[in-house]
């Protein structure tokens, strides 16, 4: 504690004058002769005790009045430990909330610009010599600056060109990093900054444990920074959102129909009687509807179009919304438009009549429309081989290959299989009655290291109409190749009758440690693993389709072949959906993702030939960033990691073509819902922080830490409440009692 | 010589003419005249004989005279005569006490002789007895107007002084005062309350009627001392209190209530009026406000 006025602290002394009256008044009495001696008289020893307390107490209080008002004018300040660290440079880690919910107001004058503001007043009054960090919190929190800098100009420079739109806030991993940055720094005071909107979502109950550790984290700090929470913007949950887009086709071929389905949804209170919703491709609007969405309801508007020419096409569906926040209001997407899908069938088993080869009921169900002569197009096209026709030459622009009922492969033609593979291609394989198994279990599995996902155990069933016959169970498919069996509309699988198949050993290779991760794996899902993946199973529990990662690409292993040798599943509906789906599963995976969340890279699988060369990347903001490609495995990659901002990159190869890929957030963040100041201050609780509302209150808070609380208000409470007591008690004790 | 005119203003007086002092209890045998004997003009005893003016009632002629003396002299009776009233003034050190206004004891003596004077207008009799510690003075009652003269006298010459023993002095008294009557106390009654009230009971024992007209001066009352004084007693010369008045203001106020409300009781119990007089009341006033609530209650 440390006085403004100390020297008004002589005035303490004043509390000897009560005392001194006292005694002064005792000596200078006056004399009256007086009859009523007898009323004089104190009888009872409680009286005389009471009267000496009371007199005590009077004493006390009169004194108490001087001190305590001297004290008051010597204005003492309660500063605390900061005092004694003396030095006001600091070492500050700014979290600022910059997720798309901070978009909501104007242009020019919204809840980012209010927090960036903020943080910028904030960063520019630290004191000189301060160091300073500041970490975005939207999307995958990340540093503004490489370093933590002692050059706060530079770093309020840089927060004043910031934008918004950065995906939704990851609170926890923003705390972590901050926290970690934090550690890492110099000065003795340290504070902690968190400047976002407190929307609900960002601070979701689940989080609750993570947070509570990294609080943990906060106070095992050798030096506990100051954490101050800065809650910036009002709330406003008036907002409709395009919260996804769904395809009706994972790759899709020119001139085919495509359907596209945009879930939007009304997060607020207000009802949009005739929400415009438009379609636009390559931002040309090409379709428009009308929707009614009442307060937080859902809906779904479906576009259809058909695209005249191949490459990367970009869509977007556009909510034509009053509402708070416009930066949800609509989606892109990039859609890759393929010419043809060349499929390279290897056929095992060739018959000279119609319908009697192994593969012909294979190449009317990838084909359809060509067969049935119709006016509508194929985007798989297909070639038919015989194992010995097989070379690497073969594969050439193939994007995905059947292997039907193949009874073994040469050396070399295996080597140009598993390159095909390796380097992203898509590989069905079919047994079937030629099948070689002791060469298929030793040289096209290879222990685990070949092709062919799982060993084959056995032939199970058998022809005979008395045998043991199978189906396929139907059950709820998580797969992205069966997803589509999940309608009953689409075809049931479960119809065809099998009466012989391959037990497939999926259990062999469970002990495999899993593939080290190459740059694509990232976008891959769990089958990218050595690990067979079981995509369905028969009613006998055997597997039907096997699917495992190999190199860049995937194989598919199915039980049962695809003739109608052993079953009657290529007569079935089913057949066709299937085929279709499993070919553009493989082909879709021979191709990196084209729209990816916030934070993950973008992967362009490009022609060999630019392997070592640039290529140019545009990001949302129109900064262009050149790109290395690297080749390999008989393709060139391109790859970009800072998707931080949502929104459209244009890759451009050198000959002009363009690819588009499309960042997008979380949805969830539409939810402009706010935590109260009493959530808020629930969530500040663990971490001790203090929770403002502006800079200005923030710099107040700061003054007080720095320098101290001013401690009049109480003494003046107390010297108040002094002066009642003693006006209460000088009435008391002149007080006759009746 | 106390001259009537200086102890009693002429407007006291025409205040308390128009009220009479009527006994509660009718003294036995002389209970005619004024009060409640139907004999209106008649008397029992014999008063004096005066000349005969133009005028009088034939009838009140003392014939026997006139066949004597050849002369007219009408027989005047002595009438109404059926209240003995003595009053007891205290003059004890602690009637001295005057706080801004007249002292306790000036004032017990005006009352004493508003009260002679009214009760010998009214042919009653009045004695008069002063004491301290001790009876300093005794005068039978008498009716005579001339004995207000003796009674004044009395009053003026006592100087207060000495120390308050009001309850042996009663029960000296006592025996001396032969036939019942009524006894008009004039004092603060400070001291023993039980002491007092014993004394009383023995006056009331034998059958005297009593009125109690206790002295105040408002700074007993309202104790008003703010600066440390020292209070020296009146009485005892030796007894010296130095206190905070402030401080002992309430002890001193429950002290007083105390006192009050024990006497107070004790005179209701024996049936004896007390009546608190303070010194700045007008003490004709007081007095005239009495004795009509006197009238009122008989």
């Amino acid at each position: 504690m440390t006085f403004l006025n100390a020297i008004l602290l002589f005035g303490l002394a004043a509390a000897a004058i009560p005392l001194i009256i006292h005694l002064l008044h005792r000596s200078r009495f006056r004399v009256v002769k007086w009859a009523a001696m007898q009323f004089l008289e104190i009888h009872q020893r409680t009286q005389r005790r009471r009267i000496r307390i009371e007199q005590l107490l009077l004493l006390l209080i009169r004194c108490l009045i001087p001190a305590v008002l001297a004290l008051l004018m010597a204005r003492p300040v309660l500063t605390g430990l900061r005092a004694l660290l003396g030095a006001a440079k600091t070492s500050t880690v700014v979290l600022l909330d910059n997720s798309y919910s901070m978009d909501i107001g104007t242009k020019n004058r919204n809840t980012f610009t209010e927090a960036r503001d903020a943080a910028g007043q904030l960063i520019r009054h630290l004191g000189r010599g301060s160091e300073v960090s500041v970490v975005l919190m939207g999307g995958v929190p990340a540093p503004l600056l490489d370093e933590p800098t002692f050059n706060t100009d530079r770093a309020a420079r840089e927060l004043a060109a910031l934008q918004t739109g950065y995906g939704s806030a990851n609170v926890p991993a923003a705390l972590d990093l901050g926290l970690g940055i934090l550690g890492k720094m110099h000065e003795v005071q340290r504070e902690l900054i968190l400047v976002s909107d407190f929307q609900k979502i960002s601070w979701r109950e689940r989080d609750d444990v993570e947070r509570a550790r990294l609080a943990g984290l906060l106070k095992k700090l050798p030096i506990n920074p100051t954490v101050t929470f800065m809650h910036v913007g009002r709330e406003d949950r008036n907002n409709v959102s395009v919260q996804s887009l769904d395809f009706s086709r994972m790759l899709l071929g020119v001139g085919q129909k495509f359907q596209v389905r945009a879930n939007l949804k009304n997060h607020g209170d207000a009802a949009y009687g005739d929400l415009r919703v438009y379609f636009r491709v390559d931002g040309t609007e090409r379709a428009a509807a009308q929707l009614a969405l009442g307060p937080n309801e859902a809906g779904q508007v479906l576009f259809t179009h058909t695209f005249e020419t191949a490459g990367s096409h970009v869509i977007e569906v556009n909510a034509d919304a009053p509402d708070a926040l416009k930066s949800d209001n609509s989606l892109l997407a990039s859609v890759p438009v393929l010419e043809k899908l060349p499929v390279l069938i290897i056929n095992g088993k060739p018959g000279r009549e119609p319908l009697e080869g192994e593969t012909d009921f294979l190449e009317i169900a990838l084909r359809p429309f060509q067969n049935a002569k119709g006016n509508l197009t194929d985007l798989i096209t297909t070639r038919v081989i015989e194992p010995h026709q097989m070379d690497a030459s073969v594969f050439k622009d193939v994007r995905v290959a059947v292997l039907a009922n193949v009874a073994q492969l040469q050396e070399h033609q295996l080597k140009a299989l598993e390159a095909f593979v390796k380097a992203g291609g898509g590989l069905l394989i079919f047994p079937g009655s030629r099948v070689d198994t002791a060469w298929w279990n030793r040289a096209f599995a290879a222990e685990g290291r070949g092709l062919l996902p799982c060993p084959l155990a056995a032939l199970e069933g058998g022809l005979e109409d008395n045998a043991a016959h199978s189906t396929v169970l139907m059950q709820h498919f998580e797969h992205p190749a069966l997803q589509i069996f999940n309608d009953p509309r689409n075809g049931d699988l479960s119809t065809a009758n099998i009466r012989l198949w391959y037990k497939l050993n999926t259990a062999a290779f469970q002990a495999l440690e899993k593939q080290t991760g190459s740059i694509s794996n990232a976008w891959k899902n769990s089958a990218s693993n050595a690990v067979p993946f079981v995509l369905a199973r028969l009613s006998t529990g055997d597997p039907f389709l096997v699917e495992r990662g190999y190199g860049e690409g995937s194989v598919v292993l199915c039980g049962v072949p695809c003739s109608a040798e052993w079953s009657n599943l290529p007569m079935r509906p089913c057949y066709l959906p299937l085929l279709q789906q499993l070919v553009t599963y493989l082909a879709a995976k021979f191709d990196p993702p084209r729209n990816v969340e916030i934070g993950r890279p973008l992967v362009a699988v490009l022609p060999a030939a630019l392997g070592g060369k640039q290529v140019e990347l545009s990001d949302p903001a129109g900064r262009k960033v050149k790109l290395d490609v690297t080749a390999g495995g008989g393709r060139a990659l391109a790859h970009f990691a800072d998707t931080r901002r949502p929104g459209l990159y244009i890759l451009a190869l050198p000959d002009q073509t363009l690819l588009h890929f499309v960042v997008n957030a979380a949805r969830a963040e539409s939810d402009l819902a706010q935590l109260s100041s009493d959530e808020i201050a629930g969530v500040a609780k663990p971490f001790d922080a203090t929770v403002v509302r502006s800079w200005d209150e923030y710099r107040q808070l700061e003054q007080r830490r720095r320098y101290g609380r001013d401690f009049w208000r109480p003494l003046l409470w107390t010297l108040l409440g002094l002066i009642f007591a003693e006006l209460w008690l000088q009435q008391r004790i002149g007080r006759i009692k009746r | 010589m106390a001259d009537v005119a200086q102890m009693l203003t002429p407007a006291d007086l025409r205040k308390i003419a128009n009220l009479q002092v009527l006994a509660r209890l009718v003294v036995e045998g002389f209970c005619s005249g004024l009060h409640t004997s139907p004999h209106k003009g008649f008397s029992v005893e014999f008063r004096e004989h005066r000349q005969y003016v133009q005028g009088d009632e034939i009838r009140r002629l003392d014939w026997k005279v006139f066949g004597k003396t050849d002369r007219l002299y009408i027989r005047e009776y002595e009438e109404e005569t059926n209240l003995r009233a003595t009053l007891l003034v205290d003059v004890s050190g602690s009637m001295n006490y005057a706080g801004s206004g007249v002292s306790k004891y000036t004032y017990a003596i005006h009352l004493a002789a508003c009260l002679a004077y009214l009760m010998l207008r009214q042919q009653d009799s009045v004695g008069l007895v002063t004491f301290d510690q001790k009876l300093r003075q005794h005068i039978p009652p008498r009716s005579r107007p001339s004995h207000l003269q003796v009674l004044l006298d009395a009053l003026q010459g006592t100087q207060p002084g000495g120390e308050t023993e009001i309850a042996s002095v009663f029960h000296q008294l006592v025996p001396k005062i032969h036939r019942r009557g009524l006894l008009i106390i004039f004092s603060d009654c400070f001291g023993d309350v039980s002491e007092l009230l014993t004394a009383l009971a023995h006056f009331r024992h034998a059958h005297h009627e009593i009125i109690i007209f206790q002295i105040w001066d408002p700074d007993e009352l309202e104790f008003p001392f703010q600066q440390w004084t020292r209070f020296d007693s009146l009485e005892h010369e030796t007894q010296q209190r130095l206190i905070d008045p402030v401080q002992l203001r309430s002890i001193y106020m429950e002290n007083l209530a105390r006192f009050r409300k024990e006497l107070k009781d004790g005179c209701h119990r024996h049936r004896i009026d007390l009546v608190p007089m303070l010194t700045n009341q007008p003490y004709a006033e007081a007095l005239a406000y009495y004795l009509a609530r006197r009238t009122k209650t008989v």
